[in-house]
């Protein structure tokens, strides 16, 4: 049984839907950077912000008015994808169709408020304004409500690479209930200064604002943004290979994973395209080991020095570019690559591609692959 | 992908469970027949300005050992503790499986890492060791932890449905092994007790600073819990091959999402009734057959009339327990740990009491039953969960 993309969805710091994003990137443009604001100490850390113009649509709606950054830019996305299929919500759309979100760190924004109001001001002053949206399924709750889905609806948690995961959970609802016609598959994430000091005391952040890839590790900086894509029976561009997120205990450990989830995807052959994970952190190491064995002459697109790492959000986008990729036979230049992966792709240029291949090393013990195959 | 083959008949061959009823499935099972109330003080922090002040905790002390002794073991949050002690009990007791996969469901993972995090921001101390709690507070990393532990180096799903998370992980499992695309899944749930939740349900009112009621016409709330639980599925002809004893058979799941309100469930009950709906179509059973339901039960005032409405509507007079009432409410947990509650009513035939029952609300048909537990003749069970966001889910469990 195959499956298939009918419709791809992003919002992002470059553009209000995946095909303005996928514009700006293949114009060589870097989202713009600004500082975080509300940061407890005296260290700063950049992100990669959406507009606010962005959501102002969506944060119209009833629904959404008190919710938080993350939900606003996820029912954007999924409304954009949708909209990509040629279809409208509502009509029929509702009866057939599931929805699956992937989260990262959830309502982070929400969450720190609610959190700061019990240690600064007592357990009996937080705000129970603020704690339904730091629940993780609050995303997808409030965009099953615009949709007025009443049935299938998930939202399912993991590292950087928890996209996948959701589309490959996407494809066995789709086996299991051959009732649904559609999943909506969303990854979404919101920037907050917590979440950057958080990683950056993990050594995953930096506090530049720039970081290279498949070059020096030096930390990631964080993007905000969703990304979405609508699954289904029929359409042009078949998910020839997927898989839930495989663990690893070690680094050698992820390797071993990497390479075997990367280089043994049943059927269809050798991809075209790879685009990456690549965030400036270990995970390069792994994926340029990896490629330059597998796959040392195909070219590498890495998204993310262009548009941030945005965690939830990160792996879907992955899936929408490279789903674009192969739409318009173009892959855009990778922005800021270091030297250790030759077959790294520096400028945008036409390719004649039918295959991609979307790898992900998650930053907590997750690795996972899914490829693409235009029909 | 594979595709469809035909339907399996779902077995549960391993049940492991870590509650405040008890640290694995046989001392759970006494609490059960006890009616016992494992619901006391909170200990883990200040409750000082909390209207609530109680909860069902599980004693540290249970769970040493849980974990290989390793550097890297001591920095795993106890959540990684209770989960490798459910998941071994299960798959020591269907002796031997080999799961290609585990769906988990959890709310809030390891929280109270994030949460001494951000005092310790507070506070300016020193940054050493912050990067232990940053690598393991995210939900997946107990889960990776308890794999580990257990010699198990399979793909892992970590759904987060609110409290339904549990039901859910379940219920996909159950689907994947029915439909053919798995001989052999481990599911379940797990949800440490943290501050952050503690607060949230008691910013909302719903936490309650008396006994825990459910369905009692003066409840007034919840109180919540902590724990996990696992199950392992197999496929018929799996557990046949490899001589696996079933506990109980799965024979139904169903969803519904209700979107009147993120946390308000629509009054008419129409969420937990669709959801029961379509798990007694996905067994092909009519709601007559059931013959105990292990509700969601919160005793919160708009949960516990949506669901009695629902039950009452669907099932009529069945005899209903909600087992919070001994155990609080494990959040992502609960799903799985009611189910493998609902696996122990099933096997040893009786009914689990709804404690600290004492009277009933007029509003709904159906028997709760109260206080004490008792024999009784059971085919079908089934088990309810309810979250936020709207999510509800009812698995449909059978004797075997």
């Amino acid at each position: 049984m195959n499956f298939f993309i009918q419709g791809i969805g992003a919002v992002t710091s470059l553009g209000p839907t995946a095909l303005e994003t996928w514009r700006s990137l293949c114009r060589g443009e870097q989202a713009p950077r600004s500082r975080i604001a509300g940061g407890l100490a005296d260290r700063q850390y950049f992100s990669c912000p959406v507009p606010g113009k962005f959501v102002v649509e969506a944060a119209r709606q009833p629904r959404l008015r008190r919710s938080g950054t993350l939900s606003l830019l996820g029912a954007v996305a999924g409304f954009d994808a949708i909209s990509d299929a040629g279809l409208k919500p509502g009509g029929g759309l509702r009866d057939k169709i599931a929805i699956v979100f992937a989260i990262c760190s959830g309502g982070v924004n929400y969450t720190r408020r609610f959190y700061h109001e019990i240690v600064t001001q007592g357990a009996n002053r937080a705000s129970p304004l603020l704690f339904p949206e730091t629940v993780h399924n609050a995303a997808a709750s409030h965009l099953a409500a615009l949709l007025d889905v009443d049935e299938r609806c998930y939202t399912l948690v993991g590292d950087s690479s928890v996209g996948l995961s959701a589309l490959h959970f996407a494809l066995e609802l789709l086996l299991t209930r051959p009732e649904l016609d559609r999943c909506l598959v969303v990854g979404t994430e919101e920037a907050d200064w917590l979440l950057a000091d958080a990683f950056a005391s993990w050594r995953m952040a930096t506090n530049k604002d720039q970081f290279e890839v498949y070059g020096r590790t030096c930390g990631t900086i964080f993007g905000e943004g969703a990304a979405a894509v609508l699954v289904g029976r029929t359409g042009p561009l078949e998910i020839s290979g997927s898989s839930p997120c495989r663990p690893f205990f070690s680094v050698r450990d992820s390797e071993s994973v990497a390479d075997e989830l990367f280089g043994n995807f049943s059927g269809g052959g050798s991809p075209d395209i790879i685009v990456s994970s690549a965030n400036g952190t270990f995970a390069d190491v792994v994926e340029c080991k990896v490629f330059s064995q597998r796959y040392p002459s195909l070219p590498v697109y890495a998204p993310k020095p262009a548009v941030g790492e945005p965690l939830g959000a990160g792996a879907l986008l992955q899936v929408a570019l490279a789903g674009l990729a192969l739409r318009f036979q173009q892959l855009p230049g990778t922005l800021c690559a270091g030297g250790k992966l030759p077959s790294v792709n520096r400028e945008t240029r036409f390719c004649a591609a039918a295959k991609a291949l979307i790898t992900c090393v998650g930053f907590n013990q997750q690795v996972n692959a899914v490829k693409l195959r235009l029909i | 992908m594979q595709g469809v083959k035909k339907e399996h008949r779902v077995l549960v061959t391993g049940v492991g469970v870590v509650s405040p009823l008890g640290p694995d499935l046989s001392s759970n099972l006494r609490s059960l027949l006890e009616g016992r109330d494992a619901v006391g003080l909170v200990e883990a922090f200040d409750v000082t300005k909390t209207r609530c002040k109680t909860a069902a905790q599980i004693p540290d002390e249970w769970m040493e050992g849980a974990l290989p002794r390793r550097r890297s073991s001591d920095r795993s949050h106890r959540g990684a503790r209770m989960a490798a002690m459910a998941l071994r009990e299960a798959c020591e007791a269907a002796k031997g499986p080999t799961p290609e996969l585990i769906v988990v469901g959890t709310t809030s993972g390891g929280m109270s890492f994030g949460e001494t995090f951000y005092r310790r921001l507070l506070a300016a101390k020193s940054r050493k060791g912050l990067a232990r709690l940053v690598g393991n507070y995210t939900p997946q990393k107990p889960i990776h932890d308890a794999l580990e532990a257990n010699r198990l180096r399979i793909p892992a799903q970590i759904v987060a449905n609110a409290c339904s998370s549990g039901t859910d992980a379940i219920g996909h499992g159950f689907e994947l092994v029915r439909q053919g695309l798995r001989t052999c899944v481990v599911c379940g749930g797990y949800d440490p007790l943290c501050e952050l939740v503690f607060v949230g349900f008691d910013s909302l009112q719903a936490a309650t600073p008396e006994k825990i009621r459910p369905f009692d016409k003066h409840r007034s709330g919840m109180v919540l819990g902590e724990g996990a639980a696992f199950l392992i599925l197999e496929s018929e002809r799996y557990a046949a091959q490899r001589g696996a004893t079933a506990l109980a058979e799965i024979v139904g799941y169903g969803i519904s999402t209700d979107t009147y309100h993120l946390t308000q469930p629509n009054p008419s009950g129409i969420g937990p009734k669709l959801a029961m709906q379509r798990a007694l179509e996905s067994g092909g059973l009519a709601a007559s057959t059931i013959d105990y339901v292990n509700a969601h039960g919160t005793a919160t005032v708009f949960n516990d009339a949506t669901e009695g409405a629902a039950i009452s509507e669907l099932c009529g007079r069945v005899p209903v327990s909600s087992t919070k009432s001994m155990m609080g409410h494990a959040l992502g947990a609960a799903g799985a740990i009611e189910a493998a509650f609902s696996v122990l009513a099933i096997c040893q035939q009786f009914l689990p009491a709804n404690i600290n029952f004492t009277e009933p609300d007029p509003s709904w048909e159906f028997e709760i039953i109260g206080n004490v537990s008792r024999a009784a003749r059971l085919n079908y069970a089934l088990s309810n969960s309810i979250g936020f966001g709207g999510t509800n889910a009812t698995l449909v469990l059978k004797r075997v």
